[in-house]
């Protein structure tokens, strides 16, 4: 990149499996009062909002009319993504470079519990091809997850091992929602969802919000002691039918990563980056991701999970915070990575820090079977 | 060939139409901003409106961030009047789709923004649908459901605007 673009504060809520108290407008602003506050920066500062939220999961179309006041975006510039909020982060590093905005709030919001998960991903399915079909995320995740650990032979235990060392790296994040102390037997014990899936192998049902403040590189050095620079971010897109195309691999993850890391002059990503925050809603998927992410060989991502490396004192600890599997909102996830890899950049991710951390990887994706994936590198340098 | 062809092309394909009746579930919270007006109008059939520290503005539906100053708007509450004005009409005459019932509401209705005796503006029905008798301007009263078990129904605990005579 010509130019680099910087974040300058992160803020998330604690993730909550019902929030009942208050309102997806509400739940917001306690993420975007953070960040105004650390910086200092007013809404009538904001040149432009970038928000994510998706329709299904709001009830109501066009999803950010709800939150425009606590965006700042009354007679103002505001962007809605309805994929993941790395994607509204994207959408803000590209307004900046574009030159035409200064600063960008971001947000994104969820709340899954005000209404039927399965309702919601069924609706992502073609209407008249698929969506008969009984299909919603978990159903479609079991299949690829059974096509992978078909192909490459990884076994439900090393995706058990995912379960486990997640929700316990959760336990030194206080916004985390379901930090647990368990074993690959529990997960191996609990309840069938679809199989190969069990109920520990997934993710429960979640509320939260997260905000972000980026700005070009010369605002974000005034305004700022510890800005993060965006080194290299990218998005790709793979085929919506199933049938289309073999589950065990993951393309548009192959293809995210690559192009990521040649922008921020990555080669050698266990070497180059220090800390990654991955998203996974399904256990089996951080093995399958390791592998899109150029961490291992194809196949090789399940031998990957059962080493050190990965874990925290490890060469490339993932995900510190407990990642998704302790519970994130759809469209939260992923940007949540972001703030966790911002706030390891920064030194400010309490028990979880990585000391030192000066390259950080964030992974989101979206749909069905990570049909949508985005990869965004992040360095403090 | 070419009568085979011809054939087909006056039958033409054949066109399937997927139909979906389902029930999507939502439970909205109101939060504590409209949780507020609700529980005013739900407890003491009082209809408030939240008050920005800079510009005195009073939003209903309230807001935590005022849209004009946005600045945090704080927690300042105002009793607003129950009478005002029709500033504003128009006659709706097709079947607009009821979220409630999934069904269309059948009759004829005015819809109307109604001002507020103090200048805030406020969406609700009129009582009168004869539209030969509304008129820009008239006065106007919030009518509530009486019994308080029937409220706690939000925006619904006023049943409707009276014309009055002053």
């Amino acid at each position: 990149m010509s130019e680099r673009v910087g974040i300058i504060s992160v803020a998330q809520t604690k993730y909550h499996p019902n929030r009942a108290d208050v309102s997806e407008e509400e739940l917001s602003y306690e993420a975007i009062k953070q960040v105004l506050e650390e910086t200092g920066i007013s809404l009538s500062d904001i040149d432009s909002a970038v928000t994510c939220s998706q329709d299904f999961w709001d009830g109501r179309t066009i999803s950010s009319m709800n939150i425009q006041h606590v965006v700042g975006a009354h007679l103002g510039h505001e962007d809605n993504i309805s994929e993941d909020g790395i994607n509204a982060v994207y959408a803000a590093m590209a307004q900046i470079l574009s030159g035409r905005q200064d600063i960008v709030l971001v947000e994104a919001h969820t709340k899954e519990s005000q209404t039927d998960k399965s309702m919601v991903e069924n609706a992502a399915f073609d209407a008249i091809s698929m969506r008969q079909l009984g299909l919603d995320f978990t159903s479609a995740a079991a299949l690829q997850a059974k096509r992978y650990m078909y192909k490459y032979g990884i076994t439900a235990e090393q995706c058990a091992m995912v379960a486990v060392r997640n929700r316990a790296n959760a336990k030194n994040n206080p916004l985390a929602q379901e930090p647990m102390d368990i074993t690959v037997d529990d997960v191996l014990g609990s309840k069938i969802l679809v199989s190969p899936i069990r109920l520990l192998d997934t993710k429960p049902i979640s509320d939260g919000a997260c905000a972000m403040i980026m700005t070009t590189e010369s605002r974000a050095k005034k305004l700022t002691k510890n800005p993060v620079w965006i080194l290299g971010a990218s998005n790709c897109y793979e085929t919506h039918y199933l049938g289309d195309r073999d589950l065990a691999d993951c393309d548009a993850l192959t293809k995210a990563a690559k192009k990521a890391y040649s922008m921020a002059g990555i080669t050698n990503p266990l070497r180059q980056i220090d800390v990654a925050e991955i998203s996974t809603e399904y256990s089996y998927q951080e093995p399958l991701w390791f592998e899109g992410l150029g961490f291992c060989d194809r196949g090789k991502g399940g031998k990957l999970v059962e080493s050190r490396v990965i874990k925290m004192g490890g060469n490339l600890p993932v995900n510190p915070s407990g990642g998704v599997l302790p519970g994130n909102p759809n469209g939260v996830a992923g940007m949540a990575r972001v703030v966790e890899a911002v706030l390891q950049l920064r030194g400010e991710a309490g028990d979880r820090q990585i000391k030192g951390a000066k390259v950080a990887l964030a992974h989101g994706y979206t749909g069905i079977c990570g049909q949508h994936q985005a990869v965004m590198i992040l360095g403090n340098i | 060939m070419a009568k085979e062809s011809a054939k087909k092309k006056t039958k033409g394909p054949e066109y399937i139409r997927i139909k979906y009746n389902a029930h999507r579930p939502y439970d909205w919270s109101t939060g504590k901003y409209l949780g507020k007006v609700y529980a005013e109008a739900k407890e003491n059939k009082k209809l408030v409106g939240n008050r920005c520290p800079q510009c005195k503005d009073i939003w209903l539906p309230p807001t935590p961030v005022c849209p004009k100053c946005k600045i945090d708007m704080g927690w300042d509450w105002v009793e607003l009047p129950q009478t005002g004005t029709l500033y504003q009409y128009t006659y709706l005459v097709y079947p607009l789709w009821d979220p409630h019932y999934g069904e269309k509401w059948a009759n004829p209705y005015p819809s109307a923004v109604i001002l507020l005796d103090n200048g805030v503006f406020y969406r609700h029905w009129l009582e009168e649908t004869d539209k030969e008798k509304l008129k820009t301007g008239m006065r106007l009263q919030a009518v509530w459901k009486e019994d308080y078990d029937e409220r706690g129904q939000g925006v619904q605990d006023i049943l409707y605007f009276r014309t009055i005579e002053e």
